[in-house]
């Protein structure tokens, strides 16, 4: 359970990071909370040649607030923005955050590098599909953003290639009359969805959608605008993308999420229309 | 929190770290794949901090991190640079608990231990996030560590009434002064290696009964003046102390030092203070007050007292200790400390003898060797047996109430 010797790098700056990357020819990775890298380096399922510590890029520790985008770079760690004033402005990530392992794993792990990382089962990257989210990367030939939808292709694969720095996300903020569910079901406390769904519901014009996550190699969002409990139901249940395994067989998923995204709905709506999130 | 300064190193290649752990700033140099728990264990000696899974999971290693629990053995320790380190050593000392520590202790909230330490610093984190947590809340909160032998109702209740009687705030650790971490990797040539001693310069006076008293007395051929002319120089003492070293004369005749003793697997390492008391160089008498800490928090105090006697025939070296003993080193057992001590005070005044007679900054400049010191404990134990087996065969044990009968 130790990790296989590699080259340690701390740069200064965002371009010496991804200067870095480049260097190291596909064998670097970069290194933020560590929560999920430390463990994978520890038990030698990966065994990159050079770690790329980001920590020190000050450029990309901040939280701010951006028209109306809450912006959020590498540096930030999970618990931070749990506390973070701004963040009430992101109804979503108060309710999405607590998910998220436990509280010793939330102080280093990053909100970033969870969406990097992108395990079917984990959480912000299903809110950042809910709401629809952009996603900065900065890589050897400038900047660009991803959509949320665009930017997770499958498990644990992103539009982040081996050169590139997830510099930051964007999380649109809510509008008045917006309101969020989110909840999800695990063997105990602190451990990755069996299934889970985040919700949104606008009051003005009933929009309403969700995202299932946990159940396919990624976060998966209908529009279900206009349906009842039923068509929801069917809908999410549908989504079960996975083989059934020693946690849950695929039916028992596919109750789960399809319960879970009709209660998670409601609870967006009464939300919305009670005026809080 | 400082962002950590840049940094480059090859496989394998030492990196430097400066963090601070239970106050005191230490600075290390190890390889980038060393985990902040294996330094915490194995380079700086607080094997307080448990590894139970190694993947995050069990939470044994908890730590607070700049404030904050966190998973020891996910992280690097070469990414702490600049952060604020505690572990269980730092949250409380053994004669001055953190209560959590006490509640612990009277809530019967740890049978084998192994969790404790994670659940303390977790439980710590918890009630100085969040003082108003709900008593149904936490099972949840607290569901970070996992206690194999399921301790979980009593860890509960020790929590909860911890919440209960600081609304207001947790109390701070207890323990985050200076201290002496051991096996420190000093840095690359030039960089800082041992941490600067700071703090605290006054000695405490013991309290209460010692652990135990030593009483030594050792006919020397050598002169009461030329043994005086040995008890006075506090070097001098010390040079004939086994592995013990005055390293710095703080004036008023107080002194900083530093001992080693070992004795079998055990290694202790002590720095801190010594005063002279009473320097009477008519009745040659010396007495001095001791204070010295190891890295588990464990205290020694000693009060002694050293008195070159005339006889016909040269001197005879009375030394008394009283020593009180608090921490790990209390559970060394007072009768083999008893032993490793007057072992400790034989050989001293062998080496005052060779000094005295000598007039060299003599001996004993190594700790005691452990298998030497050990042997020559049991070998004592072994005569004090034969003794008492002889004793007992020329009068046979009558009956407690044998002579009623
Ligand atoms: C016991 C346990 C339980 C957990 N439970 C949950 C859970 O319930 N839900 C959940 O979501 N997560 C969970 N996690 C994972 C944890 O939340 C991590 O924090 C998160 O997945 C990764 O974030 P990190 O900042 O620690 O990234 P790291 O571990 O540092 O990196 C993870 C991966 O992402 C890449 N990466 C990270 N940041 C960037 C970046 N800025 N640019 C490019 N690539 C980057 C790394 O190269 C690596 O491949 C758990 C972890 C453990 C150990
Ligand atoms: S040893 Fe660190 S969590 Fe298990
Ligand atoms: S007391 Fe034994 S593991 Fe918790």
């Amino acid at each position: 359970m130790k990790a296989a010797p590699f080259a340690y790098v701390r740069p200064a700056t965002l371009d010496d990071a991804v200067a870095e990357l480049v260097r190291s020819a596909g064998e670097g990775k970069v290194l933020a909370g560590g929560q999920s890298l430390v463990p994978i380096l520890a038990m030698r399922l990966a065994r990159p040649s050079t770690v790329v510590d980001i920590a020190a890029l000050s450029e990309l520790d901040f939280v701010r607030r951006d028209g109306d985008e809450l912006v959020i770079g590498a540096l930030v760690r999970q618990r931070t923005l749990e506390g973070h004033p701004l963040a009430a402005a992101v109804p979503l990530l108060r309710l999405a955050l607590p998910w998220i392992g436990h509280r010793e794993l939330r102080s280093r792990g990053t909100v970033c590098g969870s969406i990097a990382h992108a395990d079917p089962a984990a959480e912000l990257p299903a809110v950042a599909c809910c709401l629809g989210a952009s996603l900065e990367i900065a890589g050897p030939h400038g900047r660009r953003t991803v959509t949320a939808a665009e930017f997770f292709h499958g498990a644990m694969a992103t539009s982040v290639g081996a050169e590139d720095v997830l510099a930051a996300v964007r999380f649109p903020v809510a509008r008045p009359g917006e309101g969020f569910g989110f909840a999800e079901i695990a063997r105990r406390h602190g451990d990755f969805a069996l299934a889970g769904v985040a919700t949104r519901f606008r009051a003005d014009d009933g929009e309403a959608a969700f995202t299932a996550f946990g159940v396919s190699d990624r976060p998966v969002t209908r529009d279900v605008t206009g349906l009842g409990d039923d068509e929801v139901a069917d809908l999410a249940r549908d989504l079960v993308d996975t083989a059934g395994d020693t946690h849950g067989s695929r039916e028992y998923r596919q109750r789960l999420v399809a319960a879970l995204a009709v209660r998670e709905l409601a609870r967006a709506r009464r939300a919305a229309e009670g005026g809080t999130a | 929190m400082t962002l950590p300064r840049p940094v480059r190193a090859e496989a394998g290649e030492p990196v430097d770290v400066t963090m601070t752990v239970n106050g005191t700033e230490v600075s290390l140099s190890l390889p980038a794949r060393v985990t902040l728990a294996d330094a915490l264990r194995d380079h700086l000696g607080l094997t307080g901090t448990h590894l139970g899974c190694e993947h995050g999971v069990c939470g044994m290693c908890t730590v607070l991190v700049d404030g904050s629990a966190a998973r020891a053995c996910l992280l690097f320790a070469c990414q702490l640079d600049g952060a604020d380190i505690v572990t269980v050593e730092g949250l409380g000392r053994p004669d001055d608990l953190h209560p959590l520590q006490e509640a612990f202790g009277s809530h019967h909230a740890l049978q084998c231990g192994f969790c404790t330490p994670g659940f303390l610093l977790s439980s710590y984190d918890l009630l100085a996030h969040k003082p108003d947590v709900a008593e149904e809340d936490l099972p949840v909160e607290l569901s970070g560590v996992l206690c194999r032998c399921t301790g979980y109702r009593n860890i509960l209740s020790a929590v909860s009434e911890v919440a209960g009687a600081h609304r207001d705030g947790i109390p701070e650790p207890r323990n985050c002064g200076h201290h002496v971490l051991m096996g420190h990797t000093a840095a690359k040539p030039g960089a800082k290696s041992a941490p600067e001693p700071v703090g605290v310069e006054e000695i405490e006076l013991p309290q209460g009964d010692p652990t135990f008293t030593v009483e030594v007395t050792q006919e020397l051929t050598a002169s009461p003046e030329k043994t005086w002319a040995v008890l006075d120089d506090i070097d001098l003492v010390a040079a004939c102390l086994p592995g013990a070293e005055i390293t710095e004369h703080l004036g008023d005749d107080r002194y900083r030092g530093q001992a080693r003793v070992s004795v079998g697997p055990i290694r202790l390492s002590f720095a801190g203070l010594a005063q002279v008391t009473e320097r009477d160089a008519e009745a040659h008498r010396l007495r001095v007050i001791g204070q010295g800490e190891d890295v588990g928090g464990g205290r020694t105090q000693a009060v002694i007292l050293l008195v070159a006697e005339e006889t016909g025939a040269g001197t005879r070296l009375r030394a008394t200790a009283q020593v009180y003993l608090t921490g790990r080193i209390a559970q060394f057992g007072r009768a083999l400390a008893g032993d490793v001590s007057r072992r400790m005070f034989e050989q001293f005044a062998a080496a005052v003898e060779e000094t005295a007679v000598s007039g060299v900054r003599t001996t004993a400049r190594k700790p005691p060797g452990a298998l030497a010191l050990l042997a020559a404990t049991l070998a004592a134990k072994a005569r004090e047996w034969g003794r008492r087996l002889r004793r007992a065969e020329h009068n046979p044990p009558t009956h407690p109430k044998g002579t009623q009968r």
